[in-house]
């Protein structure tokens, strides 16, 4: 059974359709890329499926549940997580509490349990400075905590909305590696990048999304050959 | 281990404090605690993000329950105060599911709205409020006895910092910063918005329904004009401003402050005294938007800061 | 004036209303009219502003107040009639307006909206308050010969002065659009409200077309305040209420919408006048404004929702 099956899912914002008929899966301890030139509907994407949109028909299964009418809340205490594209750590927390938000309510853990699975998840992504605040942090710091916060609710399903942009080579391939060790956990991951090098290091398949449908699924190395896909991208052109 | 000692030396004076002063002083003390308890409530609901204009409506309806409660029906008054806070709770509970789906200007607006209809209703339900002339107890609580009352008001006063205390160190305090900060990753972290957004209303609505129920115990009255006036809802929020928002320690430090300069300036101008109140609001929210005390303190810290600085890399 | 279908249904059923109204109740019918186009000038402002600058003024009614003190003051110091105060009323209006706008509301314009209600709010306060001071909350008056004209027809009369206010509220209504699409200035306005920051890469001076709008909207209400005056025993909160109808009728015109503003006045006004002209239900009349802003809000909230 995979972790995550979409069917048929359409979202249209008044007249306009943001996402087309799009139906995909992804399993257990598998990285799916979902890719597209810009404003194709990736982001749009997870906020379906995390619930902070709802859909205009289609289904969203989750680990054999229908969740299409859950709330965004109630998806994430299933075990559906994700990180946002423009970090926003909360700056009156520590940089350990911003983690802790997501072991607090994502698993309704008490104070001292949520510190533990924080400070864990911490060693899990090399992040030590734990009682900083906000705005001390470097960038990679943000977006680990962004990555542990959505990590601190336990989830089976993670997005990642563009969690390399504004990092270097050396992060990102940091990132990278801790990426992999959640795969080894049996997690099931989406990342959205618009960096290709991440895209083919990471995933096993990609789906590639132009205004809304999706246009082709497969290796990343196969994909990128396909001639509709070279075009969305050359129609960006920018 | 300092600041606890004076914490404890300040509580033990306000509870002994009707033993060294007399009626007048305590006047303004009970005064202050009204005030600040309004400050506190309001600014409880400031830290979900959610500018409430709601606490002198619900005041009024805490007010006017109980002391309906006591006229009509011969109520204990110390039971009407609980009475009081209850009904303001059920009022805002039963509100909440519509008007917590609003934010920002239009949550403000509509709370505002919501107090004037409160005193509409109650100015026309008049053969069961007294109409626009009120209603009028044949007693004070606690027969007028000053200090009962200082006393009285200071355990409710307590009693509210200690739920804005919990509110600041119990997971409350990671919901509603995560509401304020942004909903959208508020919701994507496992949290109820509505849920914790209804658990603050109905609190801090209950605690301006127990402060109006005291208000109109203390004066042994209530009336539409007097009892939803504006200033339970503007001088709050001005005490809030000037020690600091979304802290325990700013409203009281805000209350203490300006409830001590108004009664001074009572005396010095009867009418309009309270446009310092307005001055203060609009230079704070100009010049000083973390409030007056905060940023004091800030400019001490700034300077500590610097010294530790040096010492940790030494 | 260009009206929409929803618009034109909108005047129909008022129409029709209006109707019913002036058969069933012809004073509540004359009453409304005249206390709804009051309304609807003074909302007018309110709403220019708040669709130029996004600021909602909370103490949009406290200028009204300082206008008809002004008024006021002119009448009791040098005898002069209150509709002949309207010139240096407008003018000393709109220059205190400009200076508090300078001074904070400026300010706080690129800050978040509660900001922005706080700082008004402080602003409404000391308004309120300048006046308690200087004419302390004594309720005061003028008597002017031609304030209480009235007219008959048959054996039913009215009073006309208050007719007044439904031309000035047309006569404003038209000369804010003339003004909006006729010139420059107001073409200028009209591309700040649609999109301040393209306005400006076009060269559009905002923070002038900012200043102006407010002062504009400013010397409005003085015109009405000196226009009021005549009829209304004024006291320092006596405009204090309007602010709140005032976004009322904006909220249910929807922003940009003027003639919008004139039609949910004069409905509202009617509502309000059947109401008071109902035997022992009279007081529920306050109920209308407030009963309807937050229905109007929270219906928006629901469609938006959705």
């Amino acid at each position: 059974m995979p972790s995550l099956e979409t069917k048929n899912v359409v979202k249209k914002f008044g007249g306009l359709v943001a996402t087309n008929d799009l139906s995909f899966s992804v399993d257990n301890g598998e990285i799916l890329g979902i890719i597209g030139p810009n404003g194709a509907g990736k982001t749009t994407i997870i906020n379906l499926i995390a619930g902070t949109l709802p859909v205009t028909s289609g289904k969203i299964i989750f680990s054999g549940e229908d969740v299409t009418n859950f709330a965004a809340h109630e998806r994430n205490q299933k075990g559906i997580s994700r990180t946002f594209q423009t970090v926003r750590p909360l700056d009156d927390l520590t940089a350990i509490e911003n983690i802790m938000i997501g072991a607090l309510f994502g698993q309704k853990m008490g104070l001292k349990d949520a510190r533990e699975v924080a400070k864990e998840i911490c060693k899990l992504i090399g992040f030590n400075n734990f009682d900083r605040s906000i705005d001390q942090l470097t960038v990679l710091e943000l977006k680990k905590i962004e990555l542990g916060r959505a990590l601190a609710s336990d989830p089976d399903l993670l997005f990642l909305d563009e969690l390399m942009a504004g990092l270097n080579m050396e992060e990102t391939y940091e990132l990278i590696d801790v990426i992999r060790k959640l795969q080894k956990r049996d997690l099931a991951i989406c990342v959205v990048e618009h960096i290709m090098k991440v895209v083919k290091e990471l995933t096993s398949r990609v789906i590639v999304l132009d205004q809304g449908q999706i246009i082709a699924k497969g290796p990343y190395e196969e994909v990128s050959q396909q001639k509709n896909v070279i075009a969305a991208y050359l129609g960006e052109d920018e | 281990m300092n600041k606890k000692a004076i914490l404890i030396i300040l509580t033990a004076l306000a509870v002994v404090l009707p033993f060294f002063t007399g009626a007048y002083v305590l006047s303004i003390f009970i005064s202050i605690f009204v005030f600040l308890s309004l400050s506190l409530s309001w600014d409880m609901m400031l830290r979900t993000g959610q500018l409430s204009f709601g606490t002198a409506g619900f005041f009024g309806i805490g007010a006017y329950a109980s002391a309906l409660a006591v006229a009509n029906l011969g109520l204990n008054p110390i039971l009407s105060i609980i009475l009081g806070g209850l009904f303001s709770a059920i009022i805002a509970f039963a509100l909440g599911f519509v008007v917590l789906r609003l934010r920002e200007i239009y949550f403000a607006i509509t709370t505002l709205a919501l107090t004037h209809v409160f005193s509409v209703i109650i100015r026309n339900l008049s053969d069961i409020t007294g109409g626009a002339s009120g209603t009028i107890l044949p007693n004070a609580i606690f027969n007028g006895d000053p200090k009962l009352i200082y006393w009285a008001i200071l355990l409710i006063t307590f009693m509210v910092i200690g739920i804005s205390e919990m509110f600041k160190r119990t997971k409350i305090r990671f919901a509603i910063n995560s509401i304020r900060n942004d909903e959208t990753t508020a919701k994507s972290s496992g949290i109820d918005v509505f849920k914790y957004l209804l658990l603050v209303f109905v609190i801090t609505s209950a605690i301006q329904g127990v402060i109006g129920a005291f208000y109109a115990q203390q004066f042994a009255f209530v009336n539409p004009e007097s009892t939803f006036s504006l200033n339970f809802l503007l001088l709050p929020i001005a005490m809030a401003l000037v020690g600091g928002i979304y802290t325990t320690s700013g409203p009281i430090i805000g209350a203490l402050i300006l409830g001590l300069i108004s009664e001074y300036l009572k005396l010095l101008i009867p009418y309009g005294h309270l446009v310092v109140y307005g001055v203060i609001i609009v230079l704070v929210v100009l010049f000083l938007p973390e409030g007056i005390f905060k940023s004091v303190k800030k400019l001490f810290a700034s300077k500590d800061n610097v010294g530790s600085d040096i010492n940790a890399q030494s | 004036m260009s009206l929409t279908k929803k618009q034109y249904i909108m005047l129909f059923l008022l129409a029709l209303i209006i109707l019913i109204i002036a058969l069933w109740q012809p004073h509540a019918l004359i009453y409304g009219i005249q206390r709804g186009s009051l309304y609807a000038l003074i909302a007018l402002p309110l709403a220019l502003v708040l669709g130029i600058l996004g600021v909602l003024n909370l103490a949009h009614g406290e200028f009204l107040t300082v206008g008809l003190y002004l008024s006021y003051m002119l009448y009791e110091r040098f005898n002069l009639d209150p509709l002949l105060s309207i010139i240096p009323v407008v003018i000393i209006l709109s220059l205190i307006g400009a200076g508090i706008y300078l001074l904070t509301i400026k300010h706080v314009l690129k800050d978040g909206h509660l900001n922005q209600l706080l700082l008004t709010f402080g602003v409404s306060l000391i308004l309120i308050e300048i006046i308690n001071i200087i004419w302390t909350s004594r309720p005061r008056n003028v008597f002017t010969s031609y304030s209480y004209s009235s007219m008959s027809i048959g054996n039913f009369s009215f009073g006309t002065y208050e007719f007044l206010y439904f031309f000035m509220a047309i006569a404003v209504l038209i000369l804010l659009q003339l003004f909006l699409k006729k010139t420059r200035l107001g073409q200028a306005t009209f591309a700040v409200g649609q999109n301040p920051r393209g306005a400006k890469i076009v060269g559009i001076n905002v923070s002038y077309v900012y200043l102006f709008v407010f002062t504009l909207a400013v010397a409005i209400l003085g015109l009405v305040g000196a226009v009021m005056l005549p009829r209304t025993a004024i006291f320092p909160a006596v405009g204090s209420p309007f602010s709140l109808k005032s976004f009322a009728l904006a909220a249910m015109a929807g922003l940009g919408n003027m003639n919008g503003i004139l039609i949910a006045g004069i409905g509202l006004g009617i509502g309000e006048a059947v109401i008071k002209s109902i035997p022992g239900a009279g007081g529920w009349a306050d109920i209308v404004f407030f009963g309807v802003l937050i229905a109007v809000i929270i219906a928006r909230s629901y469609r938006e929702g959705n």
